[in-house]
């Protein structure tokens, strides 16, 4: 990654040279929290969904609309919404606050591994589609967590981000 | 006319008439000649009261400075604080002052400030030039009046006052009115939905929910370095 070219100090120290956090504050999160966290945004997301679905399904309901023949049309319809709505739930907090309502929770936030800054959205987008692809073969893009010095997942790595403590506030 | 009356009658009228008119010439004349003779005598008494007059004005004037240089070197002695101090010490001064206000010169003091409106004169004055509004910004601003709000209040009179008036069945019938009264509870009403006392229930939420997240957080980073320390022995690699 960038931010360890040409130079071996972490990126913890580097964001304290840049004013912005002192080193000291800067701790990387861990595979626990960090699971915690994506529980409980995954809980928001499902809810919203359960709740917009029902909400929809007794739209349809009332409407008479014949379900059998626009079943297949409205699982899409819901998929590539549910999609839509996790993509923009995590791209927008990323990129906005570094924190997703789960992160802020448990007090983590998303930072850039070579500047410490909040991400913009195209690099929030990579890092979610990393967390997809660390997903599919059975999670185990998460495990670099437990080894890597900062404790990146393969997310992590392809974004060039970081999970760090957020201060207080 | 002349009445008819017999020449004898005339000749003594006329004696008569020119014997007063000569005692009268020489009454003038006497005076006239008293009135001469006087008149060195009149300026030399009228001299003589010009001088004393001087001389008492000149050993009045030489009197008033002697005293006044007495006063002023009285003033600057050390002997003067002295003798201020003993008399301020003794029961003399605080009789004095004791029977001035005792006596009628308090009211008569009284009666002059109403009547000639001295309080309201100063007062106009203060506010025109700006000195009860500066008097008033350095107390407000300055350590002062918080010392003595301090003092005051720590001070066991006022706790005592305090209690008693808390003690007192004044209080009790006064807590029974305002809880009898509607507008009390309309006050209420109106404080509980109010968006500082809602945001600061709000809050309070989430100070709880801050707690509870707290506990979580210590407990996952705790499994963090727990899950990390075993994945990296399991891995036979050195922790971290």
């Amino acid at each position: 990654m960038n931010h360890v070219a040409g130079d071996a100090r972490p990126a913890a120290v580097r964001v304290h040279e840049a004013g912005r956090e002192p080193v000291t504050e800067l701790r990387y999160e861990g595979l626990v929290t960090r699971g915690i966290a994506f529980a409980i945004d995954a809980a928001v997301i499902n809810l919203v969904a359960i709740v917009v679905a029902g909400g929809v399904a007794l739209a349809l309901s009332v409407l008479s609309v014949p379900q059998d023949s626009l079943d297949t049309l409205l699982f899409a319809a819901g998929g590539a919404l549910f999609l839509a709505w996790s993509v923009g739930y995590f791209v927008t907090f990323w990129s906005t606050t570094g924190q997703t309502p789960g992160s802020r929770l448990m007090r983590v936030t998303v930072r850039g591994a070579d500047d410490g800054s909040v991400i913009r959205p195209r690099r929030a987008a990579l890092r979610f589609a990393g967390l997809i692809l660390a997903a599919i073969p059975l999670l185990a893009g998460f495990l670099p967590i437990l080894f890597d010095e900062r404790r990146r997942g393969l997310h992590d790595m392809l974004a060039g981000t970081v999970v760090v403590e957020a201060g207080r506030g | 006319m002349r009445s008819p009356r017999g020449l004898g009658e005339a000749v003594t009228e006329s004696v008569y008439i020119d014997g007063r008119g000569l005692l009268d010439t020489a009454i003038r004349l006497g005076g006239a000649v008293g009135l001469a003779a006087m008149r060195p005598a009149a300026g030399a008494v009228s001299a003589g009261l010009r001088l004393e007059r001087a001389a008492r004005g000149a050993a009045g004037r030489r009197l008033s400075d002697a005293a006044l240089t007495a006063l002023d070197a009285a003033l600057v002695s050390p002997l003067a604080e002295e003798a201020v101090d003993r008399a301020m010490a003794s029961g003399l001064a605080r009789h004095a002052i004791g029977r001035a206000f005792d006596g009628p010169l308090v009211d008569a003091i009284a009666e002059d400030l109403v009547r000639y409106a001295v309080v309201e004169r100063v007062v106009d004055r203060l506010l025109a030039d700006g000195t009860i509004e500066q008097t008033v910004g350095r107390l407000l601003d300055g350590p002062e009046l918080e010392q003595v709000v301090g003092t005051v209040l720590e001070s066991p009179a006022v706790e005592r006052l305090v209690g008693q008036a808390i003690e007192s069945r004044l209080a009790d019938q006064a807590v029974a009115r305002l809880l009898d009264s509607e507008e009390l509870w309309l006050l209420v009403g109106e404080i509980a939905e109010s968006p500082a006392v809602t945001q600061a229930i709000t809050q309070q939420g989430f100070g709880f929910a801050d707690e509870v997240a707290g506990g979580m957080r210590a407990r996952s980073r705790n499994a963090d370095a727990w899950l990390e320390r075993t994945a990296r022995r399991a891995l036979r690699r050195p922790p971290r």
